[in-house]
């Protein structure tokens, strides 16, 4: 006897569905023999063992016979536990213990050897995959919300039995809340806590507004992690597609899928590995940091103590928006529409250009510490800004303007991006020369090119800036009031 | 001579030195012109005589034009020469400013090709035009520095200043032709570009020139020879230091040895120009005018030194305003930002 059940893997953050096959044949002298096939790690190996008890927990008898159960595509790489719920829906629909019209179901969930179903990692690929194929999805009670992001008709189920009557459409399941519970979500820090740094916070605005990379170099102690930290609570909200892609993302990582309407925010530390950044890992690709920020920010913290050869690696992806992973078998793009906010000191003690505190590091330190910053990374960031220290009698004073007015402008600034068709962040030279810029604003970047102040690529970078700061203003034609300010943004380190 | 005859010894001049020993053994231009028409001169100088004509059409296909010794347009700084050239064959308008010379080696590195083309550039900013040899390397990058600041070059060739010598640089010939500058050679038109021919034109390259650059020089090359005229000439030599065991920089070390200014960049070898030459003709003028209105009183707020933020805060304007306002004003050179400081240079403080 046959049955199939279908399931769902990720490949990259792609959800494709796995078919379960389960065949039960033979005399009953072949009893003890369950095999399972189609390139199942070890994990799934042990599914044998768990399916075995939950089966009988769940009152059933488990097959005297050979069974065989594939995973399909066979050469696609598989993992996890995730694939215990739909092997035994499978072995009872094949063994013709349960009725075959329980296989018309996608499901996955890790059984526990008491019968019980268990959450397993990529709850949201099954639900994308139910969605496409017009069944139910079933998954473990407690892990439904992952997959209802989908918007999937998910039904949440509790046990091996509690699964059969579901699929059996004896029982409508137990519902899921569909989005996570917004509080759960850290709002990040309020721009209203940055005191002073009047120009450091415009450039933070412009940088939400236009989806620009952006360079905060200060002394220890100005503000410039707290001005990145307060970079997502200014971006407008994800669109439910997006924050889909970014749930997608979050599940390929196992992350779980907590992200909901706010653009995510990962500021990896210097010591991490490549593979935990770009992403990797043996066997199949995990995405890294690049991707978990996806639609969000990659903070970057002392962008000198990077690796240099790891901050070259990066820049390809960050322009691209795409991450290429190749492993054994499996090539992968990631997806990394990120925008790319880094902090650093001038110097490594922290003090060049202090008004107060000598800097004590020897030219020789100096440069070795700036040439680890390449040339061609620091091109890559659209404004590069110094942040001063603050004065105490800034520290005492009111604060400033709050997150939510300027999310506002912000929000304001992307709508006009989203009736051109793009974020000014991914503006090619062709329509940047197709947008109109005023007499002065060509003859500004002209003169500012002539006297070295800009390299080609910088020529683009600022013409990208100044239109954000001409869409923050409502302004059509972008006028040398807003080049001169994105040149002023753009600083030489 | 008639300027005719001395047009005649100009073409035969394809060696000069020939030239005068003619006229030395016959007496005159004239005699000799007489004798060749009677078959009675070496055969190959009476070629070149009797094809006059041939070599006036040559000269204005290109558009060329000669200019004699005492004529009006020769230049003066040329007679400081010992061997002054006869004749010049000019294409353009030789610029009458003192100009400057950036010369070097064909083999030059990167280093010294970036070097070159921003002198090139910093010295037509300045207002001086630039005089060089139209050479590969160090000649041709100074050249492309000058067009690119659409500044007024003059090339001195070893060949007749229609022939594209290197053909590469052919963009350069028209550039510098373009932008008001000239192509200039002692030899007539067509004249084939010999190796010999080369090093008498360096005595040109410095007799034009106020003051000589060399970005890179071998031990051994013309970059040398232009150098060792010009201190005959008492021309002001500046020479760019280089790794002591770099091939290409031995030469310009052995003339800071000797007693030339070694140059630190091109804002010091403007500054070292400057006290030659005098002010430069364009910056000058522009740093005089003192900006008004907001940029006038950035500037004031300014002083000596300040953040934007502090700036903004001192006047009461929104940030957005006061850092377009400082970029302007940069652009102008009127402040330098260095490490989130804006620096008021010197002589754009409040008139008090």
């Amino acid at each position: 006897m046959f049955a199939c059940v279908t399931s769902a893997a990720l490949v990259g953050v792609e959800p494709r569905p796995v078919r379960v096959e389960a065949h039960v044949s033979g005399a009953e002298s072949d009893r003890d023999r369950f095999n399972i096939v189609g390139l199942p790690d070890a994990s799934i190996r042990e599914a044998r063992q768990r399916v075995q008890s939950a089966i009988l927990s769940a009152g059933h008898r488990f097959p005297s016979r050979r069974v065989t159960v594939n995973l399909a595509p066979a050469d696609l790489p598989k993992v996890g536990s995730a694939y215990d719920l739909p092997i035994a829906l499978g072995v009872l629909a094949a063994s013709g213990a349960v009725p075959s019209s329980v296989t018309r179901v996608v499901a996955l969930g890790e059984l526990a050897l008491d019968g019980s179903v268990r959450a397993a990692r990529g709850g949201l690929a099954a639900g994308i995959v139910a969605g496409r194929h017009g069944v139910p999805c079933i998954v473990a009670a407690d892990g439904g919300t992952e997959a209802a992001l989908s918007g999937a008709d998910v039904r949440g189920v509790t046990s091996l039995a509690h699964a059969v009557a579901v699929g059996l459409g004896e029982d409508p399941g137990l519902a899921s809340p569909t989005r996570p519970n917004p509080e759960q979500i850290p709002a990040g820090l309020d721009l209203a806590a940055v005191r002073g740094q009047a120009m450091a916070r415009r450039a933070v605005e412009i940088a939400a507004a236009g989806g620009h990379h952006l360079l905060l170099v200060g002394p220890p102690g100005a503000g410039k992690t707290m001005l990145a930290r307060a970079l997502p609570g200014i971006l407008p909200d994800l669109t439910t597609v997006e924050a889909l892609e970014v749930a997608q993302a979050h599940a390929a990582a196992g992350r779980g899928p907590a992200v909901g309407s706010r653009p995510p925010f990962r500021s990896p530390h210097h010591s991490a590995t490549p593979a935990a950044i770009l992403g990797g890992g043996s066997g199949v690709p995990v995405p890294g940091e690049l991707t978990l920020a996806d639609r969000g920010v990659l903070f970057l913290d002392e962008l000198a103590e990077f690796p240099t050869h790891l901050l070259d690696t990066l820049r390809q992806p960050v322009e691209e928006g795409r991450v290429h992973i190749a492993r054994k078998g499996v090539s992968v793009a990631f997806p990394c529409r990120v925008q790319m906010v880094a902090a650093t000191n001038p110097c490594p003690c922290g003090y060049r250009d202090d008004s107060r505190t000598p800097c004590v590091c020897t030219p020789r330190t100096v440069d070795r510490y700036r040439t680890r910053l390449s040339g061609p990374l620091l091109d890559r960031f659209d404004m590069r800004v110094m942040v001063p220290r603050v004065e105490a009698a800034e520290l005492i004073g009111k604060g400033g303007e709050g997150s939510q007015s300027v999310r506002q402008r912000v929000t304001a600034a992307r709508r006009l991006q989203e009736a051109r068709g793009s974020l000014n962040r991914a503006l090619g030279r062709e329509a940047l020369d197709a947008l109109p810029w005023s007499r002065g604003a060509d003859e500004c970047l002209v003169e500012a090119m002539d006297r070295h102040a800009l390299t080609g690529r910088g020529w683009d970078r600022v013409r990208r800036t100044a239109r954000t700061i001409a869409d923050l203003a409502a302004e059509e034609v972008a006028s040398d009031a807003h080049v001169l300010e994105a040149l002023g943004l753009r600083r030489v380190l | 001579m008639s300027r005719d005859d001395r047009l005649m010894f100009a073409f035969l001049a394809l060696h000069p030195e020939r030239a005068r020993e003619l006229v030395e053994r016959h007496g005159s231009a004239a005699a000799v012109l007489r004798l060749a028409r009677k078959g009675r001169i070496d055969a190959i100088d009476r070629e070149r005589i009797l094809d006059l004509d041939a070599c006036r059409a040559a000269m204005d296909r290109a558009g060329c034009r000669a200019v004699m010794q005492g004529d009006p347009g020769y230049p003066a700084m040329l007679s400081d020469l010992g061997d002054p050239p006869d004749i010049l064959f000019v294409r353009g308008e030789i610029p009458a400013e003192p100009a400057v010379a950036v010369v070097g080696t064909r083999r030059c590195t990167s280093y010294g090709r970036r070097l070159a083309s921003s002198f090139g550039t910093a010295i037509a900013r300045a207002g001086w035009p630039l005089v060089s040899g139209l050479a590969r390397g160090i000649d041709g990058a100074a050249h492309r520095g000058t067009i690119e600041a659409r500044g007024v070059g003059v090339a001195v060739l070893g060949c007749g200043s229609d022939v594209m010598y290197p053909p590469d640089h052919g963009d350069i010939h028209d550039a510098l032709l373009a932008t008001g500058g000239a192509v200039i050679s002692e030899y007539p038109p067509g004249t084939r570009p010999n190796g010999w021919r080369f090093p008498p034109r360096n005595r040109i390259i410095s007799g034009l020139s106020a003051a000589v650059v060399v970005v890179e020089a071998a031990i051994t090359g013309g970059a040398l020879v232009t150098a060792s005229r010009a201190g005959e000439q008492g021309r002001v030599l500046f020479a760019v230091p280089g790794d002591v065991d770099r091939q290409a920089s031995v030469g310009c070390n052995l003339l800071i040895r000797d007693g030339a200014i070694p140059i630190l960049g091109a804002d010091d070898l403007v500054e070292g120009l400057s006290l030659v030459l005098g002010p430069p003709p364009l910056s000058a003028g522009k740093a005089a005018g003192r900006p008004d209105g907001l940029g006038g009183r950035i500037l004031e707020a300014a002083i000596p030194s300040a953040t934007p933020d502090d700036i903004a805060e001192r006047l009461g304007l929104p940030i957005s305003e006061v850092l377009a306002a400082i970029a302007r004003l940069e652009l102008g050179g009127h402040v330098v930002v260095d490490g989130g400081l804006v620096e008021v240079r010197v002589g754009q403080g409040v008139s008090e």
